[in-house]
């Protein structure tokens, strides 16, 4: 622990003016490119990046920050005013937040995105700021076998998304896991299902498959139903009650639970590399569902499924720079973008940071919970720009929509060919609704199957074929005992209400 | 000014009446895209947007930097080599990708080294074989002999051609190493710090823990030693005649006209020899910037296309 001076200096230098208004640009850069559909915070941050060679290492890291944290609650708004989430981890936002926008309380649903994805941010930088050290150590414990377990629980909480029938339910699974297997396998560095493309030969490219199956497909539905009239993209009642424009302390409090448990997973997720926010959503909104009394609530617009999944994708990225600052472990695309822009100013995130570069570091954490508060202010205001944006009648909407879908594909994915796979993914999406297989639980299996797939394939290598070396990982036991009794405590749950239908 | 700052300006000036040259006699028509072969957040990438920026100045040229990643950059080199040969896109890209395609799948990729003028090299990735602190061992012999005391040892890789190696060394010795596969050089850092690999291999990720004393260096795994670490003798030094040489490096599709080609060379290597890049490149990279020129860069590839294939035994 760096001595209070220090700490004081650093969070005094985030409160320099240069630094505050690039973090408020950033916030507010991010927000509007998260709100965009189809340009999500990675490719923002990945912009973004040259421009801070030439800044100061605080401002640049904090700039880049700000367009993360912003991206964050941007991508929650196009989620829930017309359920195209631009990035997978806002799909689990859109489950309940877009049949509220519909109820005609848009305004409600995204200030409750806004509040929680706030709430589970904080959560989570109070995590780093304060143990992110011991936290570091775990996650070193955390070893192949560990997370392996940990995957198989994903899974075994994710299960009770599958909807009514089981059957579907593993189509879905198997599909996602079919897709992820496209690429390179990671056991014997050759290339499967590609089919003769290099473009497939790390895999599909995810924003192709994620907005593809997300939001082109939705656009799609939503413009094949215009039939002449023109209507507004989301109608806002005239004279609405404000219990209806906003969200009240009861109704924020009563989430209260809902939120911590999500951003409790949120941060665990983040400080293990490579598992992901979409998976903290999923399973944030999953388990509060199955702890919550009125399960059936969920899906028709809860303020307790925007409250699970926010917190949960938001406290992510907090968590994410523990073992990135304390080990120079990059725990996402995001997290990487950051380490490279402190690499670019010739600081090495690792075991020094902290005592040769203790001023910046907390002054980093000094420009993230700055870049909350403007997170929050900014949201407030852009709410109801975005709102105003989408009252605008539906061809409108919906043209943009898809054409900025277009745009960010290219960017993130190289050219036409992502272009392609997204339009494939697309009508892959469109038939599989049709059918009443859930898209959801695809792109949750493709997102988690390659690092199912890598920790198995480091499992089986560590074991060299003596399944009672498993003995050797109790923790790892203990997780697989857990994602044992929740598939189980599922399938009877899933038995009696069957039953009582 | 700060001496620093003086110098740059002056390595900037130097650059522009370089290019300034070169422009005169050839201009891209319209933009230059300058393809990066991976995708955003990579060295690759870091490399290549730094690169642009500063070409971007220095010849007043439309410099675009564009992710073209797939197959660690076959299929960006394929999209090259399929191009008008007009000098408008420049593809920047790893050897080793390249060549092990090359060796394991040759006429399928669509290109050969025979499919590109060769514009210069960035700078050589230093991978290393790096182990705990405590480990009982020092170097690729100590290794071998707590593998085969404790039956096997958990070696982290994440390039197949890292694998290759340890195999041969593997057949060589009579040792038995598990490859745990990952997905890059800071989660291979991961397993080592954590236990769960006994050594790993790393390409500039690892030296603040070398500095630190929680990790220490086996091998250099190129053909050369490290810059940062003299004393640590490479793989082929410890008796194993295999290496791996990771080299960044531009080219664009063949038969690009000659003041064309003369220009790119001139305008990278400008950008190259920038304080700018040096600092960034030797920042992220923890690599000098070491460009071989056109000549220099054709016969690395076809020396390597030589290594690799010895390393898949073909």
């Amino acid at each position: 622990m760096p001595e209070l001076s220090v700490i004081l200096a650093g969070f005094g230098d985030a409160l320099a003016p240069i630094n505050l208004l690039f973090i408020l640009f950033g916030v507010a850069l991010g927000q509007f490119v998260g709100a965009v559909p189809g340009i999500g915070p990675v490719m923002a941050t990945a912009i973004a990046i040259p421009f801070t060679f030439g800044m100061d290492p605080l401002t640049g890291i904090a700039f880049l920050v700000g367009v993360n944290k912003g991206g964050l609650v941007g991508g929650a708004i196009p989620a829930v005013l017309l359920n195209t989430p631009g990035t997978p981890d806002a799909a689990a936002t859109a489950l309940d937040g877009y049949p509220l926008a519909k109820q005609g309380k848009p305004l409600k649903a995204t200030k409750m995105a806004l509040f929680s994805s706030i709430t589970g941010d904080t959560f989570s930088d109070i995590v780093l700021i304060t143990v992110s050290a011991p936290m570091a150590i775990l996650a070193l414990r955390m070893g192949p076998v560990e997370v392996l377990g940990l995957m198989l629980l994903a899974f075994a909480v994710i299960a009770g998304l599958m909807g009514q029938s089981l059957v579907k339910g593993v189509v879905a699974i198997a599909l996602g896991l079919m897709a992820a297997m496209v690429g390179t396998d990671p056991e014997h560095g050759s290339p499967r299902l590609i089919f003769g493309n290099y473009e497939l030969y790390d895999g599909l490219p995810l924003a192709s498959v994620a907005i593809g199956m997300l939001a082109i497909s939705e656009l799609l539905k939503r413009l094949s139903e215009t039939r002449g009239t023109v209507r507004p993209a989301i109608t806002l009642p005239r004279n609405q009650p404000r219990a209806d424009r906003s969200v009240s302390w009861a109704e924020y409090w009563g989430c209260r639970f809902t939120m911590l448990r999500g951003a409790v997973i949120g941060t665990i997720l983040g400080a293990l590399p490579g598992i992901g926010s979409t998976a903290a959503a999923f399973m944030s909104y999953a388990s509060a569902r199955q702890a919550s009394k009125e399960p059936e609530s969920f899906g028709k617009g809860s303020l307790h499924g925007i409250a699970a999944s926010e917190s949960a994708n938001s406290s992510v990225m907090g968590a994410n720079m523990i073992p990135m600052l304390t080990l120079g472990i990059p725990g996402s695309v995001s997290a990487a973008l950051i380490i490279s822009a402190f690499m670019i100013h010739g600081i090495q995130p690792g075991p020094f940071l902290f005592s040769q570069q203790g001023q910046l570091v907390y002054g980093l954490f000094g420009a993230m919970i700055i870049a909350n508060l403007i997170n929050l202010w900014v949201g407030q205001l852009g709410l109801r720009f975005w709102v105003r944006v989408v009252s605008a009648p539906e061809p409108f909407i919906f043209a943009s929509a898809l054409l900025m879908c277009f745009v960010g594909v290219a960017l993130a994915s190289g050219g036409l060919f992502g272009i392609g796979v997204m339009l494939v993914f697309a009508l892959l999406a469109y038939v599989m609704s049709a059918f009443g297989i859930s898209v959801v639980v695809f792109i949750i299996a493709f997102f988690l199957g390659p690092r199912l797939e890598i920790s198995l394939s480091q499992t089986l290598a560590l074991l060299n074929g003596q399944p009672q070396k498993l003995l050797d990982y109790p923790f790892a036991l203990v997780l697989m005992a857990l994602a044992l009794v929740t598939a189980v405590a599922l399938a009877r749950r899933r038995d009696t209400e069957s039953e009582t239908r | 000014m700060t001496l620093r700052k003086t110098l740059a300006a002056f390595a900037a000036a130097a650059g522009l009446f370089v290019a300034g040259v070169a422009q005169a006699e050839w201009a891209p028509k319209g933009n230059l895209t300058l393809q990066i072969g991976f995708g955003a957040g990579g060295s690759t990438d870091t490399i290549g947007r730094v690169v642009a920026k500063v070409m971007k100045e220095q010849t007043g040229w439309n410099v675009i930097a564009e992710n073209k990643p797939g197959g660690g950059g076959v299929a960006m080199f394929a999209g090259i080599a399929n191009r008008p040969a007009d000098g408008s896109v420049v593809g920047l890209g790893v050897n080793m990708p390249i060549l092990v395609n090359l060796v394991n799948k040759p006429g399928e990729l669509g290109f050969d080294l025979d499919s590109f003028d060769y514009l210069g090299t960035a700078a050589r990735a230093q991978l290393g074989l790096f182990a705990r602190a405590d480990a009982p061992f020092d170097d690729v012999a100590g290794l071998i002999e707590y593998a085969k005391a404790n039956g096997a040892a958990p070696l982290a890789f994440d390039a197949k051609p890292q694998e290759l190696a340890m195999r041969q060394v593997m057949a060589k010795s009579g040792a038995e190493f598990q490859f745990l596969s990952t997905k890059g050089g800071a989660e291979n850092l991961k397993l080592v710090l954590g236990g769960q690999a006994i050594a790993g291999f790393e390409a500039g990720e690892h030296l603040p823990f070398l500095e630190s004393g929680e990790i220490k260096m086996i091998a250099s795994m190129n053909n050369t030693r490290h810059n940062y670490a003299p004393d640590t003798p490479t793989l082929p030094e410890q008796g194993y005649d295999i290496y791996v040489d990771p080299v960044f490096f531009f080219a664009a599709a063949k038969g690009t006209p000659e003041d064309a080609r003369m220009a790119l060379t001139e305008a990278l290597a400008a950008a190259l020899d920038s304080e700018e890049v040096k600092t960034v490149v030797m920042n992220s990279l923890k690599s000098p910037i070491e460009n071989m020129g056109p000549e220099g860069t054709e016969k690395m590839l076809r020396d390597g296309l030589v290594n690799v294939g010895a390393l898949f035994g073909k």
